[in-house]
């Protein structure tokens, strides 16, 4: 049974390219998509993925924010923080600190992501 | 195909496990003091000290080491010796995760040659400014960058033009921007006409036709594109030891007169000729 992916960013490019991705990858099914940290809390809640991908630089509530509260209230989803903040060593620590699985840079090749997801 | 951070790298590559990364982050964080615990560490400044200059901080737009100089509570030779110490005993994330039993130094070796060739694209070329402003070698990378994204992200052949100083922004069909706080400060903007927009959104969404999109997909597209650019411009500075924050990017309507810039400000333009007779902008809008 594929897993079941939430995908958490503010940009509908972004999200329109992991929903296409993970949706065509045959192992993983994208249940759906929201913009902000905020949101991602709720729909972690309410449907219950396996796997969050996560933007971090979003209006509202950030995702490392989201990120401590997610992982707080839900040991079992796992999060991969997809950003084109990755790089800045003070976020990818902070990220790795707080329980995220991995971090992904922006821009991205499919690979990257299923290669993250499968690894997981 | 991004700028990384080696500790990322090792991570994304299944050379090292998220545990062994998170123990060997720890072990940095013990080792490699900030610069007024070092300071203090070297008997030169009390805990207290260090709290008045953070603080002043507050109100005053300075460097911790520089602060510490103004006020007296260090000499410009004490502040060199602080940095030095810290340079010398700076624990590295390779080094790190040998201590942690997580590499030996022969994989250390290996990794750090991959990760080289990884990141090669994105070794800067020589680009100057024309006019004298703060953090310059900052802004040249970021005008690299943002020349190397084009070519690597949008796909897009261009040739670059001369950078201009001007004093506010033409109109365009849109205008993206994004700011970066932190170590520096500036205002990074790209500003397209419809068909490049076109092509920006041609490039992200992988579709040859983009015409059917919805006027927010493709100004999104263009959003989107300086997010990643700004986000890896961050990545490289802070390889260099520079903290640069970004704000998620937004559209900018610009008047048809243009938008002046304030004053204490200056814009550099960087035109950006594509091979097909379109072209793009950069700007940088850097305090004087």
């Amino acid at each position: 049974m594929p897993k079941k992916v939430l995908v958490v960013d503010d940009s509908l490019v972004v999200a329109r390219q992991l929903e296409q991705i993970i949706g065509g990858s045959g192992d993983f099914c994208c249940i759906g998509s929201v913009r902000n940290g905020a949101e991602a809390i709720k729909a972690n809640q309410q449907d219950n993925p396996d796997i969050i991908c996560m933007d971090m630089n979003m209006p509202g509530m950030d995702g490392l924010t989201a990120l401590r509260s997610i992982v707080a209230l839900d040991k079992e989803v796992k999060v991969v923080m997809v950003t084109s903040l990755g790089g800045v060593s003070d976020n990818f620590n902070e990220a790795m600190k707080l329980g995220a699985r991995c971090v992904i840079s922006k821009p991205f090749v499919a690979e990257d992501i299923l290669g993250a997801l499968r690894a997981l | 195909m991004a700028v990384k951070f080696f500790g990322q790298y090792l991570v994304e590559k299944g050379v090292v496990s998220r545990e062994a990364i998170v123990e060997a982050i720890a072990l940095q964080e013990k080792q490699n003091l900030k610069l007024g615990e070092m300071a203090v560490s070297m008997g030169l400044v009390t805990s207290a000290d260090i709290e008045r200059a953070h603080q002043s901080q507050l109100s005053r737009d300075m460097k911790l080491g520089d602060l510490l100089v103004a006020t007296g509570t260090l000499t410009e030779g004490q502040l060199a010796d602080v940095v030095a110490r810290q340079q010398a005993t700076h624990l590295y994330i390779g080094e790190a995760l040998i201590k942690v039993g997580a590499l030996d130094q022969e994989k250390l070796a290996r990794q750090l040659e991959a990760f080289k060739l990884d990141q090669a694209p994105y070794v800067a070329d020589g680009i100057a400014l024309p006019v004298k402003v703060a953090d310059a070698p900052l802004w040249e990378m970021t005008v690299d960058l943002t020349y190397k994204l084009v070519t690597r992200v949008l796909g897009l052949r261009f040739r670059p033009g001369a950078c201009q100083v001007v004093s506010q922004l033409p109109a365009s069909h849109q205008t993206a921007a994004l700011d970066f706080a932190g170590d520096a400060s500036a205002r990074y903007l790209i500003a397209v006409s419809e068909p490049v927009q076109k092509k920006v959104a041609q490039a992200l969404l992988h579709a040859a036709v983009v015409d059917h999109e919805p006027v927010e997909v493709l100004e999104d597209c263009l959003l989107e594109f300086i997010n990643v650019v700004c986000g890896n411009v961050a990545a490289k500075a802070s390889q260099d030891g520079f903290t640069l924050t970004i704000n998620p990017p937004v559209t900018v309507p610009a008047p048809a007169a243009g938008l002046p810039l304030a004053a204490g400000e200056v814009g550099l333009c960087f035109p950006i000729h594509l091979e097909d007779g379109h072209q793009m902008e950069l700007y940088l809008v850097l305090p004087k």
